[in-house]
């Protein structure tokens, strides 16, 4: 039964108790008022009426006596008159007393007055009878005889009828009060009973309800106290307690479940903690360390002095960190911990990433830090955790790996270049070294030409480096040739420190000899190669010699004519050993272009090359590189405009660049010029004036402009490129072709005297026997590498001979 | 009418904040101090968001905050504090002073674009 049902039933049982004991007492209270009704309005005035029959029967006793003793006829007609009122009177009243009669007896008695009271009546009707006749006498002895008798009978029955009623009036008084004792005796009984039934079942159902309600409270809270939610409260009825035991039970089952998780989550967590290779901590309100911290933190830090310990004590002392980062970082962590979550963000620059920890005994270890906010469900950072990585053994490998992969690329970069070529570009390279290192230790003072001279080595040295694709060299090369640079200015903004130089150049040399001893150990590419020192040995087409063989074998030695064409071959073939075409000897710079083109923004030119038969010897095959290097790569730099504005004058998008080969007046002459924009002239001269070169109210011609080009650190790109920009260019040229004997001119192509922009060409003029005509068989073209067939020009009287073509 | 107002007595502080939050497109004006920043926040219904120094002459920033809450009666401008250092004291009187923020100095505007948008929406 639930307790529901009980309370019910209890309720029902109260109304069925109290309605029956209302019942019970209304139907009493009927019954007792009938009974009150019949004796008040029955009985009690039958008793009265009985003992008004005795009065009545003296009235009539007296009005007989009155008509007796009437003294006229009058009277007596009066008295008679009196007397039959009075007799029905009696009559009447006996009747009721007939009708009221109670019981046997009454009513016997009733009937013996009725005889009586017949019999009374005719004696008086006798005694009448004398009056009226005039028989006073006969009247008064009737009326004292037979009347007295008879009245005398009458008035015993009446008189006993009275008693008998008054017996039976008190009687029925008595009954009425044993019933409304009775009455009131039962209600009690029935009122009590049922107060009685209903305590005794409220109190079973009361138990029933609280019993098992207190049960399971006391042993929920022992539950609840002792956190064992292995135990369940039995459940041994199904009502709404047994149901509530049953959710509680789910209920600890799931708590049981859940804490059974987090039990097993936290071992995890503690577990990680110890034995993660890495220091995790939380930092709490006032950038304390928790307590709780994984293990390996104390590995990292060598302590185990952590807990309690302030952060900044803990993990940045002896850092290095300087007190102003130091009291950002303070700040910021106070600034985080107990607010909203995009504080953290807001401040998470502040956070240092890694630092360099200085343990006690003295070694240095590096730590990535890692720091995360951990929040709350409002989105409030309760604590910061910050995870801490000992990265020295990280990055040394790094740093190793990456030394290997700049190995790597450095042997790519030489594998890209021939072994002749490399050797001739280090010994070419360690020269302008020697030569650097020569001008700092003979200037302890600055000085402008040995700073130009300095300057154009590196500058030289870099460029060559870059057209071998030789990429991290001339990064290093690049930072001396900053330097120079700065000290190059009208106002340096370096000061002239021969150690700092002599330095800077000791990384530059080291830088080659890794190369080299890449070159040399990783590649075992020792010496120049089967091609080099082309001074001393030649290179032979094995093809050539066997024709050559074959035909001197097979020449018919009778045959002059044929013995004289057979000789020119064989000689021709010998004289065009340890040489090459320009082409072939440019190649480095050519095929470097398009790259630098896509640098420069410009369309890969394209280089048309004109040999004239000839074939250059290789010994200058370095020098001819160097000058062609720049002349080549200022051409597509400063010649050369971009695509959109070629196209915009009608010109293709990719430029020409043309270089021709001559024999002229008993000189090589190689000939440059593009179809560029041409000679800056209004800018030449504007950057004259600017450094002083010349005045600005000189009278001075085109020619005169132009020159300028060849004085030391003259440049005309308004920024300083990657590619050349250096103005050191045409300086450095002449400077090569005069080490050759030879010179160099500008001529203007067009007529444009005075113009802004002309068209021009450079002449690099060489003695003539560097080339070889591959047809001719002209012996006098031979070229003798200690002795020139003709004597070097002076670089001046090139330029003054400049022309307008 | 801006959206957001600067309060600092450094005019760099105030040029490297306003500015970058202008050049970002959001409406930005300053106050010198505490007393003209509070002049400001009485003068003009369309501020969201105050990015408020700490020390300062005339009044200190946190002391103007207080008095924005209380003799203004404004509780619902977001107020942010830029600060060089942080205590628990100042922490306290912060939160009691409805304080969304702390940004310690230096600023670094990409952290901080995005929730000022949201608070200056």
């Amino acid at each position: 039964m639930t307790i529901r049902q009980r309370m019910t039933l209890l309720i029902i049982l109260t109304f069925v108790a109290i309605s029956s004991i209302g019942g019970y007492a209304v139907v009493q209270s009927r019954g007792s008022a009938a009974q009150v009704k019949r004796v008040t309005e029955g009985v009690v005035p039958s008793a009265l009426a009985s003992a008004d029959l005795v009065s009545q029967l003296k009235d009539v006793q007296l009005a007989t006596m009155t008509l007796v003793f009437a003294p006229d006829p009058n009277l007596v007609a009066q008295s008679k008159d009196k007397l039959a009122a009075k007799k029905a009177l009696l009559k009447g009243a006996l009747d009721l007393q007939a009708r009221q009669a109670d019981n046997d007896t009454q009513r016997g008695l009733v009937e013996q007055a009725r005889e009586s009271l017949a019999n009374y009546f005719a004696a008086i009707d006798d005694t009448t009878k004398f009056k009226l006749a005039g028989q006073t006498e006969m009247a008064q002895a009737y009326l004292f005889a037979s009347v007295a008798m008879y009245q005398a009978e009458l008035e015993g029955v009446v008189d006993t009828l009275r008693i008998e009623k008054n017996r039976s009036k008190d009687a029925a008084i008595t009954a009425l009060n044993g019933n409304l004792a009775t009455t009131t005796a039962a209600l009690s009984g029935v009122t009590i009973l049922a107060v009685t039934l209903l305590s005794l079942i409220g109190t079973l159902l009361y138990r029933q309800i609280t019993r098992p309600i207190s049960r399971m409270q006391s042993m929920m809270s022992e539950i609840a106290e002792s956190q064992d939610f292995t135990r369940r409260v039995p459940v041994d009825r199904m009502d709404e307690i047994g149901r509530s035991i049953v959710a509680f039970n789910a209920m600890i089952a799931k708590i049981q479940d859940g804490s059974a998780q987090l039990k097993q989550k936290t071992a995890d967590i503690q577990t990680m903690l110890q034995n993660m290779p890495q220091g995790i901590l939380t930092i709490t309100e006032g950038n304390r360390i928790h307590p709780e911290y994984s293990a390996y933190l104390e590995t990292i830090l060598e302590t185990r002095d952590i807990v309690g310990r302030g952060l900044m004590d803990l993990v940045f002392s002896d850092t290095g960190l300087g007190g102003d980062i130091l009291s950002q970082l303070e700040a910021a962590g106070s600034a985080c911990i107990g607010e909203d979550v995009m504080n953290f963000e807001f401040n998470e620059h502040l956070m240092v990433g890694e630092i360099e920890k200085t343990m006690p005994d003295g070694r240095v270890k590096i730590l990535d830090l890692n720091w995360s906010p951990i929040t709350d469900d409002e989105g409030k950072t309760v604590r910061l955790m910050l995870c801490l990585r000992d990265v020295t053994e990280l990055r040394k490998l790094a740093a190793e790996a990456n030394e290997q992969k700049r190995e790597l690329a450095i042997i790519g970069e030489i594998l890209a270049v021939s072994q002749e070529k490399f050797h001739e570009f280090l010994a070419g390279s360690m020269k302008f070294i020697d030569e650097n290192e020569q001008i700092i230790r003979h200037h302890p003072e600055p000085n402008a030409f040995a700073i130009a001279q300095l300057f154009r080595n590196m500058h030289t040295l870099k460029g060559n480096g870059r057209t071998y694709g030789l990429l991290h060299l001339s990064n290093v090369v690049h930072a001396a040739e900053q330097t120079y640079e700065q000290l190059r200015r009208p106002e340096p903004t370096l000061a002239w420190d021969q150690r700092l130089l002599w330095e800077e150049l000791a990384v530059v040399k080291a830088a080659l000899e890794r190369y080299a001893r890449i070159n040399e150990v990783s590649l075992g590419r020792k010496g120049p190669g089967r091609r080099g020192n082309a001074e001393r040995y030649l290179m032979v087409d094995r093809q050539h010699i066997q024709d050559s063989l074959h035909r001197l074998e097979t020449v018919n030695t009778g045959n002059l004519h044929e013995l004289v064409t057979v000789r020119d071959a064989v000689r021709r073939t010998l004289r065009l050993l340890g040489t090459e075409k320009v082409g072939e000897c440019l190649s480095p710079v050519i095929e470097s272009l398009p790259s630098l083109a896509r640098q420069l923004g410009k369309a890969a030119p394209i280089v048309a090359i004109e040999d004239g038969g000839y074939a250059l010897h290789n010994q200058a095959g370095g020098m001819l590189r160097n000058v062609f290097t720049h002349l080549i790569r200022n051409a597509v730099d400063h010649g050369l405009e971009a695509p959109a504005q070629r196209l915009m004058q009608g010109k293709p998008a990719a430029g020409t660049i043309e270089l021709r080969v001559a024999i002229d007046a008993g000189m090589l002459r190689i000939t440059l010029s593009d179809d560029g924009r041409g000679l800056a002239l209004g800018r030449i001269r504007g950057i004259g004036i600017e450094k002083g070169l010349i005045a600005g109210e000189d009278p001075l011609g085109d020619d005169d402009i132009a020159r300028l080009i060849f004085r030391p650190g003259f440049s005309t790109a308004t920024g300083v490129t990657e590619v050349s920009g250096r103005g050191v260019g045409m300086d450095a040229v002449q400077d090569f072709v005069k080490r050759e004997g030879g010179s160099v001119e500008l001529q203007f192509s067009d007529n444009a005297v005075g113009a802004d922009f002309r068209r021009f060409k450079i002449v690099v003029f060489l003695p003539a026997g560097l080339a070889v005509d591959t047809d001719s068989d002209d012996e006098q073209l031979a070229y003798h590498a200690d002795k020139p067939v003709l004597a070097p020009l002076e670089a001046g009287s090139g330029v003054s001979d400049l022309h307008v073509a | 009418m801006a959206r957001i107002l600067v309060v600092d007595d450094s005019s760099t502080v105030r040029d490297e904040v306003a500015g970058f939050l202008t050049k970002n497109g959001l409406d930005v004006a300053t106050a010198v101090d505490g007393k003209d920043g509070l002049a400001k926040v009485k003068a003009d219904a369309g501020l969201k968001l105050v990015v408020c120094d700490v020390n300062m002459p005339n009044m200190d920033g946190l002391t103007m905050v207080e008095k924005v809450r209380g003799e203004l009666g404004n509780k619902t401008i977001n107020v942010i504090m830029l600060t060089t250092e942080s205590s628990p004291a100042m922490k306290e009187r912060g939160k009691a002073a409805g304080i969304k923020g702390w940004i310690v100095k230096p600023f670094k505007g990409e952290a901080v674009l995005e929730t000022f948008r949201k608070l200056a929406g």
